[in-house]
Formats: C-alpha cells, structure tokens, sequence
C-alpha cells in the first residue's frame, strides 16, 4: 500500500495525527515530497481548526485601544455599546436579568455574551473578575494563545515549517500550495503577520482576482484590529463572488466596528444571495438580541428553525424568550424537545424544572432539579441550588430558601444574586445587621444589578442613614432607570433633603 | 442532535482489524439477476472482496438480520482494494461487471451466479476478464460513456500525482497531466458535457472536455505510454473557485431534478450549474463524511444525505433540513440499494467494517438518562432524618464560623529542637544590614513523626520578616512509621528592622489516609540572642520603662547568664543589648528598690527585651509551680510615643495610595499617548509623529521612577510596620501588666489591638483597629445604652489617625479605670493613671516634644481623672476648647500634620520622577492630548 495514499484516506477520515505521522516518515526519506508536506500541514491544521467566524472573543485591550469608532455618543438603537436604547424596548430588567452589559441573558452562551464593555481601562481591569466573567486583557493574548496552542506543543526537531526561512513570494506563486500553506500559518502556527504577508503576496500574483485571499487578508486584517482594511478587502471579494463566508466575516467586522445596523443590512444582502442560510440569520437574530429587539430576534431565531430544525441554538434562545414573557408552558415545549433532541445537561434540567415550576407541573419540577444537581459541576451547581432558592420562596419555605442559597454560596462564593436573596430573608428575620452584610457584599461583587443597590438604600433609609440610602438608590437608578420603587424612594429623600 | 435515530434492517460485521475508505463500497445488480435486486460488494484495503445479498426475514420481532448465507463470495486478493465499482467494462457483453483498483492494478471481473438445487446450493464465480497494469500509483478512478460512447463504460484512473490515465475497456487510450495538481481531488465524470469534473489542489473546482483531453498530446496521437513525463498543459473549460479542499463530487442526472454538480467540501456544500455557475450553497455546522444524492419527488430541487462525523445522517432538500437520524457510527460511504423485500435502504460502512442496511423511521433516538439513585420512599423515617439534619444545621447555623473538628489525634507530628547555642559558622546569607558584617544564625531540627505511611509532605517554614531560613519549603517523599524523618534549617536575620516577635511557623501538609488533606502547624521560640548582642549599656535614652516587682533585685549577671558579653566581670546592675542595626537597649536593675528600669532611644526596640526581662525573672523567681512572683507595670503608658509609630505606618500608606494614584494617572496618559501614536501609524498617509515619541518615553521613564518609588515605599512600609507590630505588642503587654489581667481578657485585647499588621491594600491596620476598639468601647466597655449603639463605618482608609488614636486612649483609660474586658468579671478598682512626666522626656529631646500634650493626653490627666465620667466627657471637650485659642502646637492637629507629612511625601516623591516639562516641546502636546482625546 502506498504510505501517501494512506495519509490521505487518514486525512479523509479525520485522523489527523495518523496522517501527519505517516507524512513525517515520508518526508524523512525524501524532504521536498511537495505532496507530503502539503498533506502534513493540512493534516495538522485541521487538528486545531476553528472556524473563524466563530470566534470573537474581544479583549479589554481591543475594546478600549479602540479607535474606529465612529461616535461616543451613538443614536439610540445605532449601538452594542449602550443596550436598550432601541426604540422597540427590550423586556424589562425586572423581569429578564441583565448581564454585566447590561443586556438581557441570552438563551445561549457565546463568547462575548458575558462579560460587558466597560469604558475605560481602569474600570476593566476594576470590575470584579470572576471566573464566570473573565475576559482576556488581549484579544491575542488571551483566548488565541489557548486555541493556537499547537505551535507551542514541543516537536522533538524544531517546528515542523521555520516560517522565518520561508521564502514567501515563492511559495504565493504556487496556487496548490499556498492555500494550505496560509491555513497552517494563520490557524496552526497562528501567526498573524506572516500569514498577512503570504496573503498579500498571493493576491498581487493572482492579479487582484481571487476572492479567497481577499478574505483571507479581511482576516488578518481583523486579527491585528484593522477593521477598515478588513472592511475594503471583503467588500471587493463579495463584488467578484458572493459567498456565505464572505458576508459573515463582513458582518463581524462591523459587529466589531459597532455599527450593527450596517451588519444586519450584510446580513440581508446575504440572504438575498443565499435564501435560508442559517448563519447568516443567525447573525442577524444574535445582533437584534445584543440591540435588545427581542421580537426582531426570535422572529429570526423561528426563520433559522425553519430551514434547520435541529438549531440548538435557535430552540434554546426561542424557550428563554418564552419562559421571560410569561409563557413557561411554550417554554417548556421547547426545552423538552432540546432534550429530546439529546441536549442531556444541567443547564437544560435546570431550565426545565423552572418551566415546570412556573407552569404549575410541580410533580415534575423536583426531579428536574434533582437531574440538574445530579449533572451539574462545579461551575453550574451554584446557579441550580440558586434556582431550587427560588423555588423554596415560591413554595414559602424560608428554612429551605435559606439553606439553598447559602448552598449556592458555598459552591460559588461570588454569586452575588444569592448573597442579594439571603440579605432579603435575612431582612425578614430581623437580623439588620447581616442583611446589611449580604447587600454590600452582593452589590460589591455585581455593580451591574439593580436589586441589591435597592434592597440596601431602602434598608439604610429604615435605620435613618439617609446619605447611604440616597447614594445606593441613585445607583439603583443608574442600573435600572425604569425602576419605581428605587425613583419613588430617591424622590423622598430628595425631598427630606430639601427640607433639611 | 437529532430527534430520530435510522433503524436497523440488516447489518453484519465485515472481517477483522480490516480498515475501508470511500471507495471501498458499490451497490449494484453485479450478478445480473433477473429480479434486479443490488448487491452490496466490498472490498478492503486488506485485499479481500466480498458481496453480500441480504435477505433478512420478516418475523415476529422484527427482521431477522443477518445470516452466512447472505454472503454470496468471499475472494482474497494479493493486492489491497482501493475502490470496486460496477459497470460496463465488458466489451463482449451489456452486463454488469465488477472493476476493481489495486494501487498498481486495475482489474476487471465478472460475477456469475450457477444455481442450485437449493437456495443455499447456488454458487457464485468470480471470473477475471482483462487488467490492466498501471505505472504510477492510483488514487481513484471513474467511469463512463467517455466521448458518447452508447452501452459501454470507459475507466478514467487518477493516480496519486495528479495524472489521468484513460482505458478504453481492454486498451489503454491515454495519459495527460492535469495542471496545477499536487494531491488529487475527488474527480467524477459528467456525461451530458462529456466533461471531468474535479476539485484541484489550488481548491477549485475544474471541469475538463474529454475532447481536450484527448487531442492535448505531444505525439500526436501516435504510441501513447502511461509513462509520460511530460505532456503539453491541457486548459480547463470552466473553473468555479470553492475556497475549500472537496471532499466528494456528485453529478445529478435525475430526471426531476436541474442538471447540477454538487460539491462536497470541509466546511459547505455547493451546488453548481453545468457550467460553473453557483446555484446555492450552505454552510456546515460540522464535519460531514460523506454525500449521496438521491432523486427527488418535488420537481427542481435536489435530496441529499450527508453523513457527519457526529453520528447523525442529515437529510436536505436543496438547503432546507428535511430529516435528521442517528447513527451508530460515523459511515466512510454509503449508498442507495433496492433489495427484494425492501426498497431505498440506505447502506452504511465505515471504517472499521461495520456495514448496516438501514432506514429512516420515526423511532425516537431515546438517549436513557442514568437513573438518579433514589432511595425507598419511607415517609416516616424521611420525616426522622430530616429533623435529624434540621437540628444538625440550627446547631451549626449558630456558629458563626464553621469550625472542622480536629482530630484527638494526628496522622504526622512535628516536633522542634530550637539548638541552645548560635551556629558556630554563620549560615546567614543575603543579609541587608549594612552596619553588621555577620549576624549569628541558629539551627531548628524538624523531627517528622508519623503514625503510618504517609507520602509526599510538603514541608515549609516561615520566618517572618525581617528573619529569615536558608531553607523555606521542604518536601518530604515519605516518611514511615518507625524512622521518623529529620530536617536542619537556620533562621538568621536578614532585613535591616526590628523583629516583631521571634517565632517562626512550620506548617507540613499531607494527605491522610482517608484522603482529606491535613495541615499541621506549629511554632517555634527563638532565642532572643539571635536579634541582640551584648553590648555596653548607655547612660541615657529617650524612653524609659520602669517595671515594679514584688521580689528583692537580683543582679542581671544572674538572669542574663548567657548574655553577658562585655559586661560579663560587671556587677549585673547594667546590662546592654543592641539590635543587629538596630539601637541599644539597657536594662537597669536596681539595688535597693524592686525595679528594673529599660532604657532605649525608641520606644518599640524595647519590646523583646522586656519580655525577656519578665519571662526570664519568672523563670527566676517562679522556680516550680507556686511561686507568687508577679511583675507589674505602675508608669504612664508610653502612648505619646506609640502614636507616632501609628502616625508613621499610616504615613507610608498613605504614601502608598498616593504613589499608586500617581502611577494610574501615568499610566492612563501613556496608553493615551499610545492611542494617538497608534493611530499616527496606522494612518495611510503618513503625518509627523509631532514629538509623540519624546512624550511617550518620557512617561515610560516617569513610570518606572514612580514603579522604584512604590518600591521603596514597600520597604518603608514594611519596617514601619514591623515597628508599629512591636510597640503594638510592647502596649499592650504593659497595659496587661499595668491592670493585670487574666489570660482571657489579654486574649480579647491582642484581639482587638492586633500587634499583627498585615500589608494589604484594601484595610489597613488603623481602619481594623478603629473598628475593633470602637466595638469593644461600645459593648464590653460600654458606659451607657446610649454608647451600645451600633452602627459600623465601612472599612476605608481614614483621612487621618486621629480617631483611632483617640479611641485607643479611651480604650486605656476606661480599662484603667477597673473595667473588664469580658462580661462577668467583676469590675476592679481604679488604677491611677499616670501621664508621661514631661520631665523624663525633656531630658534629652528638644523642647518641641515637651510641648507635645495633646488633647487625649488631657483627657488621662489627673485633674479630670478624679471627676465622675460624665463629667470628664465634657472634660475632653473643654480641654480642646480652651486649648485652640491659645494655639495649639502644630502636630497636635493631627490633620495638619499629617497634611505636611503627606505632602513632604508627595514632594519626595515627585523629585523622584523627572519633571514633563524639562523635556523640548512635551509640555505643550501634553494639553493638546487632554483636549483632542476622543
């Protein structure tokens, strides 16, 4: 059996490692086996390939070194950076939580639907970073590192391409081999700017005419934070080809370029192109969701199921919509057919036993939860105990609400959520004193909520300390500007001060 | 993800450790039965073909599967199968025939059936008809009615370097290099253009005319060879760019269906026109194995089934999924088959030999979840247990902290040897006294007993700063039961401050046997001469400390036998000891009185040899266990000269915030700086940098001077720590001596007024003093209801010390005055409170310490001290009232000083960094960035 033959039906059958084996052996005997290497370098990239438009995880570095912004102040509705100004408005913080952005949850966890993008860099690198909230300082340092790590694996000679002795206008000219050879070195390698030299050098021998490189360019060009350049590049590839990649990565860059409205029309221009293309919808329906256009979105998310039925992400984030407009029976339904459809996580149980709960199947409810706890690990135990909290109150059982929550802060003490509710049954128990302790404790570790800022201020202003009730009131109202109770108690205080 | 999962119709195992790859299955009539029902044929890379002819029964549980007589031949090749496909290729005959590629060999069979007399009697030949044998290696090949040819099938064999090879059945028509090719992609041949389709290195789908093909050739026509070695560059007629390595080609040529080319990729799936023009496309959410088109019911559109690497077999209607089903592997290839009792069963292999028929059926894919152990339902003994535990979490819930109970008895015990006598050789290294050339280092023996084997223990000693170990962390690979382990550290000084105390910490952690891990901790005294030196005693200090007893003197030789040094042939009235760098500290016995007097120039050096001094006179006089020696304290409490320690640690925090301020501001103006270079770059055209690189070298400069300041800053902070550590220590052993309290109660006040000042940038010792006297003051020593009110500042820095010092006299006096620092204790007597004599301080210092009675001093002074505590408050009050006018001293207003401090601070600091405007045209760019920031 020919061994390159073999390399190749390894690769056809995703064993890559077998595959790069074999060319290695091959490329010993004879070292400028073109074919061999080619297959070695495609071999080892599809080890860590990661589709690149899937991965946006955007450092604080990025955020705040950011100069391609067009305004500071934006339009509402015209932003990512200032959620909820659109003019449809979102569902109420009251009802849906918000995350440190300020957005609503979403139904499904993608980078950057975490953490939120603080203004400036001291406030970054200030703002509590937990383990559920970390965000990387760069953009190239954090997160790429991670997933390019294969360049750092140590090889018994040396790395299997010196790119440094590469002789890159050679390689350009050679259309078979220089394809493979930037998808090594841009994935692989992650080398940025040699990939971006190759990509140059291959479009000028191509004459300007090949849209791969072009988008191939658009993505270096995102890499290193040239988003106009990246903007130019692909712009002319969809002008000599239209493809769906294409208009992904174009609406990325103006994601990122904070002009959604622009992304949402590439998005369109896509689907004119290509009908029923679920990522391009589901871009759009991400971007409709960050804007806080909740009907825009789910429209879309119903679009996308359409023409793929199997969309987890499309079922999960239709079921959280639901489950927040007051509908858990419709919910329900959708979760249960995620887990039909094999989702068997403790998210999932978690989210099931709340839409039993609130659709009054309480038969059914503990033994979700008990699933979600018998699943869940170290990251998710604390949000499912935090959960069974709620359901304890529902049912009126204070002892067991009590107990679950501090059973959430032992699995995570940075849930600031549980500190908020412990504080309240605290409260109801007469203890000021750790009421008061858990309140400050929430708010330190969650700026972004509402209710332990509220629960303080009203707290502080039954015991007389006026000045901190009207400071944490005020940031009640910052955080949520639409909250009556926080307005009406900093109206009061206004006018006690007054008349002071 | 999938609801369905395919149902099994008939599967059976294929060999062993034998490996297929697309190519290695056909579906097809091969024998030429009349009935028309397929044949599934395989053959390995192992060399052996097979064909099967399933014909599972129907019963009642289901179909039977599979059975041998399924298998119709089994023949075992020298060569290894690379793709069997069934065809055309007889010259002689219409029927159907097996071609079959080996890496250098094509060959073609013919599969015949002889029947029986019985349905298991029927018997299959397998005869060869022609081969072919090839030059170069083969990598694939296809087939069909090349240049229009009616009822025959041509063979197209591509090898691995990118030639094709054309046979026109028993002859060999031709051979031609395809442009471009490094590693061949998966061709396929398209009849209605009379074209090959294939999807090249360069990831670009190609489509050659066969025409082109043909005539391209060097020699015109005439003695065509496999081995070519060159060939003129035959040109494509179309070219469709997919960005993309192909995977698989379809050609659909259904009736219903638009003529198309479906391209199966990594990442998509396209569909293009006959002529290269893209119909649609879709992008992939995973890793798809394998395509198969199959006709379609509504007109115009196309199905197809792709296989995924995620088990799934994913069902599209052009870009629109129709169906989706489970699988129980991930398939290399499969194909559509009619059998005899079944129509359109979809086979399966994959790679390992699994070969399944199988269908698509609305079974769901029902994924059984582990069943969540649950016990017998017994409500009553459930209702017992969980008042059981309730019980068990009020108890625990009462206790603030949840405290592990420890063990009677421990796994692994550590015992320390402190050695009598100072090392002989110094072992001390790195120190940084810069007047001591050498400081004594003593060593500590660490015995590691264990009870059983315990393994891998971690071992580690610490010294506090400023001693420290020629050795901190241990491990320890095991230590058994009977050999106890013995480890030899040295502890020296190192730093060049005061120690505040002079224990060390050795803390092993291991693993017990039952796998928890356990920490044992243990500390260990040390000898004070390791931090002193006998010297001679200097006649006058600053500070004085008078300690009463109730035991006639003895001399100091008697005490201090092994730390004589000079004085050792004096009369044991005087001795003098000096800290390593540090100052001298005498201690006077006298003769005729019970008193012992300590005299040095700071207050907090003090410290170590006055507990020398009680302990060791203890030690004297209490010889066995009732002896009724007891010091005691009867002098001012030296607090004057305590807060100035405070005032100085506080000071050098608030030099710390201040640098790190400083150091944020910089910095936030660097990576402004860095922005508008940034953007100086980026810029197409390229603007002068307007001396934005001087700016930012300038700030980088800055910064590190101001990173050295904070550095500095630590030290200080540190040694002023350890001082402000000792005196802590050195008050409050005083005040235990002055009212003489019980172990408990000096425990509540070492609790309070903690000698432990740890370094930390969120609270600081002042703010966790203030808070814990002001706690003490408002429960335990409480006057009235009034004052028990509770109402806790946050933990901040404070603007200055005045607070905490004053709480701290109040502290002092109100346990002077007889209160009890636990409930229940009787209330003792008023103990007079004497101030510092102006007069012993004024000895040596300048006048301006004399002047130094500040308004908390007033508060202990005798004339107010006699009248009834309400009064006194006002006392306080009216001492400050008529004190200011008459001007108060400058360092008595603790935010004026400390203003000037801070502010000396801020200017040393600031002379350490290099000034902005000393630097050509920075000061001006400076303001332009403050305004043009955007």
């Amino acid at each position: 059996m020919d061994p390159l033959f073999l390399a190749y039906s390894y690769f056809r059958r995703r064993k890559f490692k077998e595959s790069a084996d074999i060319c290695t052996k091959l490329l010993e005997k004879n070292p400028y086996d073109q074919a061999a290497w080619t297959l070695k370098t495609r071999a080892l990239t599809g080890q860590v390939y990661v589709d690149e438009v899937d991965v946006d995880e955007e450092g604080i570095a990025e955020m705040l070194m950011d100069d391609n912004a067009i305004a500071n102040v934006s339009r509402p509705g015209t932003s990512l950076r200032k959620p909820g100004t659109s003019s449809q408005g979102g569902p109420s913080q009251g009802v849906r939580p918000t995350s440190q952005s300020g957005r609503p949850l979403s139904g499904f966890v993608r980078p950057g639907t975490q953490g939120g993008r603080p203004g400036t860099m001291e406030q970054a690198i200030r703002t509590p970073r937990t383990a559920h909230t970390a965000r990387p300082v760069t953009s190239s340092s954090g997160r790429f590192v991670r997933l390019g790590t294969a360049s750092m694996l140590s090889t018994p000679d040396g790395p299997f391409i010196n790119l440094a002795r590469l002789n890159f206008s050679k390689y350009a000219a050679r259309p078979n081999l220089a394809k493979a050879l930037f998808e090594y070195i841009f994935h692989h390698e992650n080398d940025i700017r040699n990939a971006l030299e190759l990509a140059a050098l291959a479009t000028e021998a191509n004459q300007y005419k090949d849209w791969w490189w072009k988008v191939q360019l658009a993505k270096c060009y995102y890499r290193l934070g040239m988003y106009r350049d990246a903007e130019t590049q692909l712009k002319s590839a969809i002008k000599q080809q239209e493809m769906v990649d294409t208009f992904l990565h174009l609406g990325k860059v103006y994601v990122r370029l904070d002009q959604p409205l622009t992304a949402v029309e590439t998005y369109k221009q896509g689907l004119e192109k290509f009908p029923g293309e679920t990522t391009l919808l589901t871009g759009m329906a991400r971007i409709y969701e960050g804007l806080t256009e909740m009907d825009n979105a789910v429209k879309l998310y119903k679009d996308v199921l359409h023409f793929d039925n199997m969309h987890v992400e499309a079922v999960a984030c239709i079921a959280t919509h639901h489950f927040y407009t007051d509908q858990p029976e419709v919910a329900l339904k959708f979760y249960r057919r995620l887990l039909q459809m094999g989702v068997y996580n403790a998210e999932l149980f978690n989210n099931l036993g709340l839409c039993c709960f609130y659709a009054q199947q309480y038969d059914m409810t503990l033994t979700c939860f008990e699933r979600a706890l018998s699943l869940a690990d170290e990251a998710t135990v604390s949000d499912v105990w935090f959960n069974l909290g709620h359901l304890a109150l529902g049912i009126c059982d204070h002892n067991l609400a009590y107990q679950c929550f501090r059973l959430a802060l032992s699995n995570n003490n940075d849930h600031a959520e549980a500190y908020n509710n412990l504080g309240v049954l605290e409260l109801k128990r007469g203890h000021v004193e750790a009421a008061r302790a858990f309140f400050q404790a929430a708010f330190v570790i969650a700026p972004h909520m509402y209710e332990p800022h509220y629960n303080f201020a009203a707290l502080a202003d039954q015991l007389g300390d006026l000045q901190s009730s009207y400071v944490s009131a005020r940031r009640a109202v910052e955080n949520y500007p639409n909250h009556t109770d926080s307005q009406e108690l900093l109206k009061q205080l206004r006018q006690h001060f007054s008349l002071l | 993800m999938s609801l369905f999962k395919t149902r099994e119709w008939w599967s059976t195992s294929v060999g062993e450790a034998e490996e297929f790859d697309n190519g290695c299955l056909c579906v097809a009539n091969i024998d030429n039965e009349s009935s028309g029902s397929d044949k599934v044929i395989l053959g390995s890379y192992q060399g052996i073909l097979r064909v099967y002819n399933p014909r599972p029964q129907k019963t009642e549980s289901g179909w039977s599967g599979y059975s041998p007589e399924d298998v119709v031949l089994e023949q075992a090749f020298q060569q290894p199968i690379l793709q069997v496909e069934a065809g055309k290729f007889s010259s002689g005959s219409e029927n159907l025939v097996l071609a079959i590629l080996h890496p250098r060999k094509l060959s073609v069979y013919s599969i015949s059936a002889i029947a029986g007399s019985v349905a298991h009697g029927s018997q299959y030949k397998c005869e060869g008809l022609y081969e072919h044998n090839l030059q170069r290696t083969v990598h694939k090949f296809c087939y069909g009615p090349f240049g229009g040819v009616k009822g025959k099938d041509f063979i197209c064999v591509q090898s691995m370097d990118g030639t094709i090879s054309i046979f026109e059945q028993e002859s060999f028509a031709f051979s031609r290099f395809l442009p471009g090719a490094l590693l061949p992609g998966p061709i396929k041949y398209v009849p209605r253009l009379d074209s090959f389709v294939t999807v090249s290195s360069a990831w670009r789908v190609e489509c050659y005319k066969y025409q082109v093909l043909a005539v391209a050739s060097d020699s015109g026509g005439k003695d065509e060879t496999q081995n070519i070695r060159s060939g003129k560059r035959v040109t494509f007629d179309w070219s469709f760019d997919i960005g993309e390595q192909g995977m698989d080609i379809a050609v659909i040529a259904f009736p219903q269906a638009p003529a198309s080319i479906l391209i199966l990729g990594e990442r998509s799936i396209c569909c293009l026109t006959e002529t290269g023009k893209l119909r649609y496309m879709k992008k992939l959410g995973y890793d798809p194995s394998c395509l198969l088109p199959y006709a379609s019911l509504s007109e115009g559109t196309i199905n197809y089934i792709v296989a995924t690497h995620t088990n799934s077999l994913l069902i599209y209607q052009d870009v629109t999924l129709k169906w989706a089903a489970k699988t129980e592997f991930t398939p290399v290839q499969c194909q559509v088959a009619n059998f005899k009792e079944l129509n359109g069963v979809i086979v399966m292999l994959n790679d390992t030999g699994r070969l399944e028929c199988v269908y698509l059926g609305t079974d769901p894919a029902i994924f059984v979840p582990p069943h969540v152990e649950s016990r017998e339902l017994n409500y009553a003994k459930m209702d017992a247990e969980m008042a059981q535990l309730q019980k068990r979490i009020k108890e625990k819930g009462q206790k603030a902290v949840i405290a592990p109970n420890r063990k009677p008895e421990e796994d692994l015990q550590v015992n320390i040897h402190v050695s009598p006598n100072l090392d002989e050789m110094s072992m001390a290294t790195g120190v940084e006294i810069p007047e001591e050339d050498s400081v004594p280092s003593i060593q500590l023996r660490i015995q590691v007993k264990a009870r059983m084997l315990i393994d891998n223990i971690k071992l580690e000693v610490h010294a506090p700063w400023p001693l420290a170990t020629n050795r901190s962390d241990y491990s320890i690979p095991s230590v058994e039961p009977n050999t106890p382990a013995e480890l030899f550290v040295s502890i020296f000084q190192r730093g060049n401050s005061l120690p505040a105390h002079l224990y060390v910490q050795i803390s092993a952690s291991y693993q017990s046997a039952t796998g928890g891990s356990r920490i044992t901790t243990l500390r260990a005294a040390l000898p004070a001469k390791l931090v002193i030196q006998p010297v001679l005693p200097v006649k006058s200090a600053l500070h004085k400390l008078t300690i009463d007893t109730n035991k006639p003197p003895i001399s100091l030789n008697d005490i201090f036998p092994d730390m004589l040094g000079e004085n050792a042939g004096g009369q044991g009235a005087a001795l003098g000891f000096q800290f390593f760098g540090g100052p001298v500290v005498t201690v006077l016995a006298s003769k005729t009185s019970q008193r012992y007097r300590l005299q040095c120039d700071r207050l907090e050096a003090m410290w170590i040899p006055l507990k020398e001094l009680v302990s060791r006179l203890n030690q004297h006089f209490n010889r066995g266990k009732y002896g009724d020696f007891r010091a005691s304290f009867d002098g001012s409490l030296p607090l004057q000269e305590y807060y100035e320690l405070v005032d100085s640690h506080f000071e050098c925090r608030l030099g710390a915030t201040k640098c790190s301020e400083m150091l944020a501001q910089r910095a936030s103006q660097f990576r402004v700086i860095e922005r508008r270079l940034l953007t100086r770059f980026k810029d197409k055209t390229p603007t002068p940098l307007q001396n934005l690189d001087t700016l930012l070298e300038g700030t980088f400069r800055q910064i590190l001077a101001l990173g050295d300041a904070v550095e500095q800053n630590q030290m200080a902070e540190a040694v002023a720590a350890n001082n402000l550590s000792c005196g802590t220590y050195l008050l409050n052993f005083l005040i235990r001596l002055w009212t003489d309290m019980t172990d408990e109660e000096f425990k509540v006040l070492e609790n309070a007024v903690s000698p432990v000042v740890s370094e930390s940038a969120e609270q600081g010792w002042q703010e966790m003093t203030d808070a814990a006297v002001t706690h003490l003051l408002r429960t335990v020593l409480a006057k009235s209801a009034k004052d028990a009110a509770v109402n806790p500042s946050p933990l901040s820095i404070p603007s200055d010390t005045g607070k905490v010092k004053k709480h701290i006299a109040l502290l002092c006096d109100r346990l002077g005055k007889g209160a009890r620092l636990m409930d229940g204790l009787a209330e003792k007597k008023e103990r007079t409170i004497k101030l510092p004599t102006p007069k012993t301080i004024s000895e040596e210092a300048d006048t301006e310490l004399s002047e130094e009675s500040n308004a908390v001093d007033n508060v202990i002074s005798p004339n107010f001290r006699s009248e009834k505590s309400r009064k006194k408050k006002r006392g306080v009050v009216r001492a400050v009232e008529e004190l200011a006018p008459l001007g108060l001293p400058m360092m008595d207003k603790p935010t004026a000083g400390l203003g000037e401090l801070s502010e000396a601070k801020n200017q040393k600091i600031r002379s350490m960094v290099p000034d902005l405007d000393d630097m050509s045209g920075g000061g001006d760019e400076e303001n332009h960035i403050a305004n043009g920031d955007s």
